[in-house]
């Protein structure tokens, strides 16, 4: 029983983490940057979806979209005037790049709003949906059906809208995009807004049971790329894939260990995982 | 006295004069100058991080005290110098936090330092400042700390073995039916506060033949207690005794509260003892009983100027760092020095009874040879109302326990 309780909470946060990581997935397969900053729009999201609460009641499983729209058009901004001016440039300028963003929004963000935590307070964060024996935490679950929502959402837009595939043929060859008169910048300032987006979505989505912080980015930055690597750097379903199965193997590891040593366990499988399928769990299918 | 800086603000003509008395003092002799203008009082805080709610509310109470003492006419026995706090940013990160206070001792000089609130931080300092031979005052609770034989080093609050076997006696005191308590939880953030909190709410309990049916511990920084509060609700515990700071405590009451346990929490200080608990948790708090090592509501007096200044009750951690500054500024007047030896000279041996030295609950402050203060005494608290109510022991109590959850 304690086994299948485990395994539904950590089916529960990994589609959170999976969200999370579509973000990250999407930007590199599609423009094939890592960007080192993503967590950083993690934040983003939640102190938007935090100030909607404030200032409008908005409830942040609603407010994730305002999240969702603020941070797609800072992505648009970033990548128009930061990102695609080292596309060619090597790896390490790129790196710089990314990893000086991460530092400056922070400490932007550490001059805005201070350094506090800060909650919201809405009805179901502290209630619990009885299914049988399984006792079901409201936020988990509605963060769960808001992330697989919006995943379901993505796979839509870049499986069926026109957007969407000239979004997927400049990830796979942007000089025959480019000849087929897809305006390949464009496609890489949407590609990098709507996986910023995705990311933050995550930030408003998991608010109810989390508290904003400026520092939040960098305790979800190593998870992310924990799960996008798991399934496959560039692969949408790779993410999904990878996020789930961190959210379980934390919480199945707490059953057996103590839970100082959650972290160990996730680790422990992900070298395993990298010594036996070094491409990750799925190969890279298609952005 | 003459005071350059004063008259630098009447006119040109004073300005210059003031401007020539200044290149006079800096010319003179070292011996022949007169009493410092102002003394430098380094503050060491997480400011950032983890910990950072912590670290604010902390150096709002130093500051509230420095500009009191200030606006009061400075330290009497140094001719009225002025305190001035130098504030540095400790981040969360033990770490981070050492190299910190190298580099303000370095390029400041420090006649004490103030902080760095949470113990795994203040060790790391203490290491720097003991090398240094500067006092460092702080209420952090680990028993390390004055367990290293250092010199420099004074603690004004209980150490935290005695704060945990206080978080289990005083609820077994205060709790209606505490005799039938036979099973209880214990968890607790695995840095420094934590594992040596949770020594003396074990030995407590093994001395009151009390089963501990949960001993666990997590890391500072966990995002998801599900599975510990799970372990939890399997292990039939009666009553359960979380030491966490402000994150982990929040997440541990919802969860508790969403799988609707409701056995009795009591907290240890911390995450559990400030404004934004009941902030966060709203009616959820009322009823969460904690350990504290002091108490707004002993010295209203003294704690209200904090809440008209900054909105908020004083929390402890406000309140102690408040104590280390008093203490601090009643040793330099008897010290009539600003060297960091005499300090530390003065700060052993006399007991400080008066102004914000006397709000420590306990009535004071006292070091021992190993810079414990000896007269510390831990309350127990509830959330009334939103207000921190001291509910234990008996002589100091200012209300009566609400039996609800």
């Amino acid at each position: 029983m304690q086994f299948i309780q485990a395994l539904v909470d950590g089916i529960l946060l990994g589609g959170v983490y999976a969200v999370i990581s579509i973000g990250l997935t999407l930007v590199f397969g599609v423009i094939s940057i890592v960007n080192f900053a993503q967590g950083e729009f993690l934040m983003v999201g939640m102190f938007v979806a935090y100030f909607a609460w404030q200032s409008f009641g908005l409830d942040p499983l609603l407010g994730s979209l305002l999240s969702f729209a603020v941070a797609f058009a800072l992505g648009v901004l970033v990548q128009k005037f930061l990102i695609s001016r080292v596309l060619q440039a090597p790896p390490v300028a790129q790196i710089f790049l990314t990893v000086g963003l991460l530092i400056v929004m922070e400490n932007l963000a550490l001059i805005l709003f201070g350094s506090q935590f800060r909650s919201v307070q809405t009805a179901y964060q502290m209630t619990a949906f009885r299914v049988g024996p399984l006792l079901l935490s409201a936020p988990y679950v509605f963060a769960f059906l808001v992330a697989a929502a919006a995943g379901m959402g993505l796979w839509w837009v870049l499986k069926k809208t026109w957007w969407g595939r000239a979004v997927r043929a400049t990830a796979q060859d942007p000089m025959a995009a480019r000849l087929a008169g897809i305006p390949t910048e464009r496609m890489h300032q949407i590609a990098f807004g709507l996986g910023v987006g995705m990311t933050a979505l995550g930030g408003g989505i998991i608010l109810p049971y989390l508290t904003a912080s400026t520092t939040v980015g960098a305790q979800f930055s190593v998870l992310m790329f924990t799960a996008v690597v798991l399934g496959g750097l560039g692969s949408v379903l790779g993410a999904v894939v990878g996020g789930i199965a961190v959210g379980v193997i934390q919480s199945l590891s707490a059953l057996v260990l103590p839970i100082q040593l959650q972290n160990l366990a996730l680790f422990a499988v992900f070298i395993a995982v990298l010594a036996m399928r070094p491409e990750g769990l799925l190969k890279r299918v298609s952005a | 006295m003459h005071k350059p800086f004063r008259d630098a603000r009447l006119g040109r003509r004073q300005f210059v004069a003031g401007m020539g008395a200044v290149a006079l003092a800096a010319a003179m002799p070292k011996g022949l100058r007169a009493a410092p203008a102002e003394v430098n009082v380094g503050v060491i805080l997480p400011l950032s991080g983890a910990n950072a709610q912590f670290g604010i509310n902390s150096r709002q109470g130093i500051e509230l005290v420095a500009d009191e003492i200030n606006a009061a006419g400075g330290i009497a026995g140094l001719g009225g110098a002025r305190i001035k706090l130098i504030v540095a940013d400790s981040t969360s990160q033990p770490t981070s936090a050492a190299t910190v206070a190298q580099r303000l001792i370095t390029q400041n000089r420090c006649v004490a330092i103030l902080g760095a609130y949470a113990s795994s931080l203040t060790l790391a300092v203490s290491e720097v400042t003991e090398r240094r031979g500067i006092p460092l005052l702080t209420m952090s609770f680990s028993d390390v700390l004055t367990e290293r034989g250092f010199k420099n080093l004074f603690q004004v609050v209980s150490k935290a073995s005695v704060l945990g076997k206080a978080q289990f006696d005083y609820a077994a005191a205060v709790m209606s039916g505490a005799e039938q308590v036979r099973r209880i939880a214990l968890m607790y953030e695995d840095t420094a506060y934590g594992t040596s909190q949770a020594v003396g709410v074990r030995e407590a309990a093994k001395a009151a033949g009390v089963e501990i049916v949960m001993d666990e511990a997590y890391p500072l920084g966990i995002t998801d207690v599900t599975p510990l509060i799970n372990k939890l609700r399997g292990s039939g515990a009666q009553l359960v005794y979380p030491i966490s700071y402000l994150n982990d405590s929040l997440l541990i009451i919802r969860v508790m509260r969403q799988q609707q346990l409701t056995m009795p929490v009591v907290g240890g200080a911390a995450g559990y003892v400030i404004p934004d608990f009941a902030k966060a948790l709203g009616p959820y708090a009322e009823g969460v009983l904690s350990i504290a090592p002091a108490n707004y509501d002993q010295k209203p007096e003294y704690t209200e100027r904090y809440r008209k200044r900054y909105g908020t009750f004083m929390p402890h951690e406000a309140l102690e760092h408040a104590v280390c500054l008093g203490v601090l500024a009643a040793a330099l007047d008897i010290a009539k020095s600003d060297k960091p030896q005499d300090v530390a000279k003065a700060l052993r041996g006399p007991k400080f009874d008066q102004g914000w030295a006397g709000v420590m609950s306990g009535g004071g402050v006292q070091f021992d040879e190993t810079g414990l203060n000896t007269l510390a005494q831990p309350v127990m608290v509830q959330w009334q109302k939103g207000e921190l109510v001291t509910v234990w022991p008996k002589e100091l109590a200012k209300g009566k326990v609400i039996q609800a959850s």
